[in-house]
């Protein structure tokens, strides 16, 4: 039985219990937060036999394999480290770290007290990315990929989210290095990650307030942003984060050097850009039903996997898969689902953007 | 005194009350759809020192036009986020009733019980710590009561049982409002907590463009009728704020619990005949209660085996308590309050209508 712990009992939390209590051979065996109401009423919904408002407390208290840090992010490093020492694996909500040293300091501590440690970039582990994923494996692009565009948008008309943002001058999300945007974009970032080489990729980030933001006196806050990327292989990639683009994408594209791929996350589809000829006018008129084909296979799919109960909501659904692949990782030994290299990678591209966006605000 | 929708206002004698029109008086949430009107109120009745208590950010143009209309020097807005200690008790000072309005609005649990009862621990430490308290008015809602108990066309009164099991009822709000409820309790027989609870109903008027729930839903994309011969619990904006205002005001009620409701309750039917025929007409399909909490059930069951793949929005536990029907019964506010509602149904009907003839015309625009 893996014995997990949470600290903070916020919104987050709940995501993370929901999942952890549909995955056999586990159990939520305590859960933390500084303010006790919350945590005792986390304890009482998801039936929790311990509550604690001092994360020392609960690691004293009880022998926890796995530890879920669902806190503000100003307190993951800090949080972190007291699990790592405590001899728990930890799971820390994104994004990781407020920079690439915590990043850094805390991946070594793992290693060091040979332990596992691992990132909340459960949007790698959508049906459609893992469906990509196993593409990529087969050898589908034909080589390492020569571009990327990440495109990660975020809708102001999410009350639940925006508002308590919006509303709220002091509103924790303000005060990290970077903001709303380090709140969200390490989702769109590590995919691109994953496929860079090298670990100093150069970075050219552009970033500013839109006149939406601006008309509402919201003057501090950086919402739209476009990134290039450029690694020692001269692979190359655009991110793009936007606030106005309606609907709200969420897309990843991968250009192999023989064929492509296009994941759109908000639908749950998977299209290979395949590379056939064909002749004279016939590439205008059969690649239209090829691609229709396809719609339909992931169609089929979704469908498929929902009689199953297996698709649920992608991002529920990719946070069982990561968390579930963490665990495995960790009782069998098995790779861990997102490697360090990809964690640090992101956080130093994020460093990057934050650094340029800030140095470049009158 | 002004002579405006709560007509006259014969019964605004001191007499009766806890406090006088000098002492200083907390409305949260006050610039909202009914804190507006309890401000209004409280003026209306004549007393000069309303502190109004928003949100940081808020726009507070409707205060800012009550504070014209009354004189600025009866109220005074204050901001601040009652998630800090701080804020409370800036809010709080030399206070002698606190109307306790602002709620946690969320999709989510967390959400909602940090900002319904981490928020209300804030303001009730505060508040005891100044010693100045006569009385804590904590609204609530009527949807924390369960009716398994209650035969269709019984009684929903006072006496009711509060939801114990709200988590099946999948309802963030009103777990929040129930946990809000037991904190104020326990206050009251921990730290003697002067309190009294009030429960409105379905708040309806100019200012809230919304069918409530408990006539039909378009979830689906086509309007199911479901409340068809029920009787709608409505109570109307300025009806409900002068119970609430009564509440806080009269002696001898502390530790009671008053429920909100308009006399002449219309049935379901009769409301969404009149809706089509003086708003805009749409197409609905009545739906029974049986067939519905069949499909409830259905719902529950497919949510339970798929582990949540589908959510249980649609469930038993909330269906009886929306749809089964019940009466409900206004003696105790009127009798305990003095309180009746000024605005009849008829007039408030018609002037929620032309508020809704109006948004509807905006959005064609």
């Amino acid at each position: 039985m893996i014995k997990v712990g949470i600290i903070g009992c916020g919104k987050m939390a709940d995501n993370h219990a929901v999942p952890i209590q549909r995955i056999p051979g586990t159990e939520i065996v305590g859960v933390c937060d500084r303010e006790a109401l919350m945590a005792r009423d986390m304890s009482e919904r998801f039936q929790i036999k311990n509550y604690f408002t001092d994360a020392k407390d609960m690691l004293e208290a009880i022998k926890l394999d796995v530890v879920h840090i669902t806190t503000p992010p100003q307190s993951h490093f800090e949080l972190g480290k007291i699990c790592l020492e405590a001899g728990c694996n930890v799971y820390i909500e994104k994004p990781f770290t407020l920079n690439t040293a915590e990043a850094v300091e805390l991946i070594r501590l793992a290693n060091q007290n040979k332990l596992k440690i691992t990132a909340g970039h459960n949007a790698q582990f959508t049906h459609a990315m893992v469906r990509m994923r196993e593409l990529v494996k087969k050898g589908y692009l034909g080589g390492k990929p020569v571009h990327m565009e990440s495109i990660y948008c975020y809708d102001f008309g999410d009350v639940s989210y925006a508002k308590a943002l919006l509303c709220d001058k002091e509103h924790w999300v303000r005060k990290l290095p970077g903001s709303l945007l380090q709140n969200i974009i390490s989702h769109g970032i590590s995919k691109i990650a994953e496929f860079l080489s090298g670990d100093n990729p150069t970075v050219i980030a552009h970033g500013f307030t839109t006149p939406f933001l601006k008309s509402i006196g919201q003057n501090d806050i950086i919402d739209e942003v476009r990134v290039i990327i450029l690694d020692e292989d001269s692979t190359t990639a655009y991110f793009t984060f936007s606030s106005q683009i309606s609907p709200s994408p969420h897309q990843f594209r991968l250009y192999g050097p023989k064929q492509s791929l296009i994941v759109d996350d908000d639908h749950q589809i998977l299209i290979k850009i395949d590379n056939k000829e064909y002749k004279s006018y016939l590439r205008y008129f059969l690649p239209p039903f090829e691609y229709a084909k396809q719609y339909v296979e992931n169609f089929g799919g979704n469908f498929m996997k929902f009689i199953r109960k297996d698709f649920h909501l992608p991002n529920d659904a990719a946070l069982k898969t990561l968390i579930e692949s963490f665990y495995n990782s960790i009782v069998n030994n098995a790779p861990l689902p997102l490697s360090y290299r990809e964690i640090l990678l992101t956080s130093k591209i994020m460093d990057a953007i934050f650094i340029q966006i800030n140095e470049a605000q009158p | 005194m002004k002579n405006l929708d709560l007509g006259t206002l014969s019964d605004t004698g001191q007499n009766g009350y806890i406090i006088n029109p000098d002492d200083t008086i907390l409305v949260t949430g006050a610039n909202g759809f009914i804190g507006s009107r309890v401000v209004r109120t409280l003026l209306l009745y004549g007393f000069k020192r309303v502190r109004c208590l928003t949100r940081p950010t808020s726009n507070s143009k409707k205060l800012e036009d009550i504070a014209k209309e009354f004189g600025r020097e009866n109220i005074e807005i204050v901001r601040g986020n009652l998630l800090s200690r701080d804020a409370c008790m800036i809010a709080a000072e030399g206070v002698s009733v606190v109307y306790h309005l602002a709620a946690g609005i969320d999709k989510t649990y967390p959400g909602c019980f940090l900002n319904s009862v981490v928020t209300t621990r804030n303001l009730i430490d505060a508040v005891i710590k100044e010693q100045t308290l006569k009385r804590f008015v904590n609204i609530s809602s009527i949807a924390v009561y369960s009716n398994e108990k209650i035969q269709r066309g019984g009684l929903m009164d006072e006496s009711c049982e509060v939801d114990t099991k709200l988590l099946e009822r999948y309802e963030p709000y009103t777990y929040g409002k129930a946990k809000q409820d037991e904190l104020v309790l326990e206050y009251a027989q921990k730290k003697d907590l002067p309190y009294v609870i009030v429960r409105p109903s379905v708040v309806f008027g100019p200012g809230k463009a919304k069918i409530t729930d408990r006539i039909g839903t378009d979830t689906f994309g086509v309007f199911l009728h479901l409340g068809l011969n029920n009787r709608v619990p409505f109570t109307y904006v300025d009806n409900c704020a002068e119970a609430i205002v009564l509440a806080g005001l009269r002696k001898g009620i502390e530790g009671q619990v008053f429920n909100v409701f308009d006399d002449d309750l219309p049935k379901s039917r009769e409301f969404l005949r009149l809706y089509k025929r003086k708003v805009h007409s749409f197409f609905s399909i009545p739906v029974p209660y049986p067939a519905w909490f069949f499909f409830c059930y259905f719902w529950e069951k497919y949510s339970k085996w798929s582990e949540g793949q589908l959510p249980p929005v649609f469930n038993r536990r909330a269906c009886a308590v929306y749809w089964k029907g019940n009466k409900y019964p206004n003696n105790k506010a009127k009798e305990l309050l003095g309180w009746y509602p000024r605005i009849r149904m008829n007039e408030g009907l018609k002037r929620f209508f032309a508020y809704m003839r109006e948004v509807k015309g905006q959005k064609n625009d």
